[in-house]
């Protein structure tokens, strides 16, 4: 009796006080009632679209991703980044196994578990069929369980987005791209995060079919410095990791990029720090 | 009849002078029929550490996939390569899981950890099938033949042996204990592991 109470008193907020509904709802941990506008992930797609920019692009040879840091200063330890592990500053790019990197925009903690999700589900994988994870499936098995908590009760759905950059033997490379909602999809390029709209116009306009590693990494930073907020790009704002197949052993090679590799290869696309920039300064 | 005799086969590993050495022999049997004399029962784990499983075969099989499985999960986590020492404490606590219905299987485990000044340190170990450790500084055995080859080793060992004289060693210790054991032969592969190189090596045995 007491619950059937309640679910009226919902139901009469939702449509007595319809810009309230929402607050309502959530205060009785029912999250994953509908809504009359159907709006349920306007909050997790609302903390995608804050979230730094992350941007990837599909080519003959390989997959190129890169992502816009926000959690910047120059009082925050990077020391970790610069030494040791498989590269990167671990806040956006991730190696999700030996033939998948992950990059991720929205709530950082939600995405760490996601990542450790995926991580697992590849060596389970591994562990049942002797054989590295398609790119398809592990998007599919992060997928699943996002969908899950849209529609079981209690819990909130993840506020993540994520794209998937990789190499299986049967589909070659491959880009995906999954939401909060569990909804995935494959791309040749495409963004998440803050500006994605800027950006996909950009890509849209730029890409060719048949693009080759070299000229993806190239579109990749060019459309990444057009769209981030900062005048020049460096590596302190900037996550960046290619896959590509290994010459030697044909087997996929995912390479996130160190902090001065990053540097490096923006000195030489001519999209990094000018040196009157640092004269300027001193 | 045992099932840790079912199929037969012997691991060993030593102590050398910043080197370290772990053979096995080759034998996969049917109690006393013998089936293959090509079965690897010592693999690679990491650069610097190898595993021998002597033990039921098809355990040897899943357990190289287990040990796949959750130092692949060490590594990205961790971003780095396990230690012998970390490696040795994860063979002891994934075989303690299965206390009341283990693996049948013995683990022996030789690899250089590092150490601090940036060299790196000889390190063997082993544990019995419910994951029980030892750390030993000389030599460790496990297998059909384990009885056989403490008395081999205990007669063969000395301390700071060099790369090569290590390799005589442990192939002489293990070529004449598994002419003592019925489960156990049918040649060995000794891998002798240094800083910088990997050597490993097939020896002919008796086929009888």
């Amino acid at each position: 009796m007491i619950v059937s109470k309640i679910r009226q008193c919902v139901h009469i907020a939702a449509i007595s006080n319809r810009h309230n509904n929402l607050t309502v709802v959530e205060k009785l941990g029912r999250t994953t009632i509908f809504s009359p506008e159907g709006k349920h992930f306007e909050y997790a797609m609302e903390a995608i679209s804050h979230a730094g920019t992350v941007l990837g692009v599909l080519a003959k040879d390989g997959v190129v991703l890169a992502a816009e840091k926000k959690v910047t200063g120059k009082l925050l330890d990077l020391s970790g980044a610069k030494e040791g592990g498989y590269g990167g500053s671990g806040e956006k790019i991730f190696l999700l196994n030996s033939n998948v990197i992950g990059g991720v925009a929205g709530l950082t903690a939600d995405a760490n578990s996601l990542i450790n999700y995926a991580r697992s589900a590849a060596q389970q994988h591994l562990l049942a069929y002797n054989e590295d994870i398609p790119v398809e499936l592990l998007a599919q098995r992060l997928c699943d369980m996002k969908q899950s908590y849209t529609q079981y009760g209690g819990l909130r759905p993840f506020g993540a987005s994520l794209l998937y950059a990789g190499y299986d033997q049967q589909y070659q490379f491959q880009l995906y791209h999954s939401d909060p909602s569990g909804n995935y999809s494959g791309w040749k390029a495409t963004c998440i995060g803050a500006n994605n709209g800027t950006a996909q116009s950009l890509l849209k306009q730029e890409y060719k079919d048949d693009i080759e590693v070299k000229a993806a990494i190239s579109l990749v930073l060019k459309t990444m410095s057009k769209t981030m907020d900062s005048t020049t790009l460096g590596s302190e704002k900037l996550e960046f990791a290619v896959i590509t197949l290994d010459p030697e052993t044909k087997l996929p090679k995912a390479k996130i990029y160190r902090p001065d590799e990053i540097d490096e290869l923006l000195q030489a696309e001519g999209l990094g720090k000018k040196e009157e920039d640092d004269a300027m300064k001193s | 009849m045992s099932i840790m005799e079912y199929n037969g086969g012997s691991v060993i590993a030593m102590v050398g002078k910043d080197c370290v050495a772990i053979a096995s022999d080759l034998r996969l049997g049917n109690q006393a029929l013998g089936i293959s004399s090509n079965f690897q029962k010592i693999f690679p784990v990491t650069d610097r550490i190898y595993l021998g499983l002597p033990g039921l075969a098809t355990d040897v099989t899943t357990l190289r996939e287990v040990f796949r499985f959750r130092v692949n999960m060490y590594t990205i986590k961790e971003e780095r390569e396990i230690e012998p020492e970390t490696f040795a404490h994860l063979v002891s606590s994934t075989l303690y899981e299965r206390r009341f219905g283990p693996y049948f299987i013995e683990p022996v485990m030789a690899g250089l950890s590092k150490v601090a000044t940036g060299g790196f340190k000889p390190f063997i170990a082993a544990t019995d099938l419910i994951g029980c450790l030892n750390f030993a500084k000389d030599f460790v055995v496990a297998g059909t033949a384990s009885s056989k080859l403490y008395g081999a080793a205990e007669g063969l060992w000395e301390p700071d042996l060099e790369p090569e004289q290590l390799f005589e060693t442990i192939s002489q210790t293990m070529l004449n204990a598994v002419d003592r054991d019925a489960y156990s032969g049918w040649g060995v592969v000794v891998h002798v592991i240094e800083k910088d190189k990997i050597t490993t090596r097939t020896l002919k045995g008796r086929m009888d």
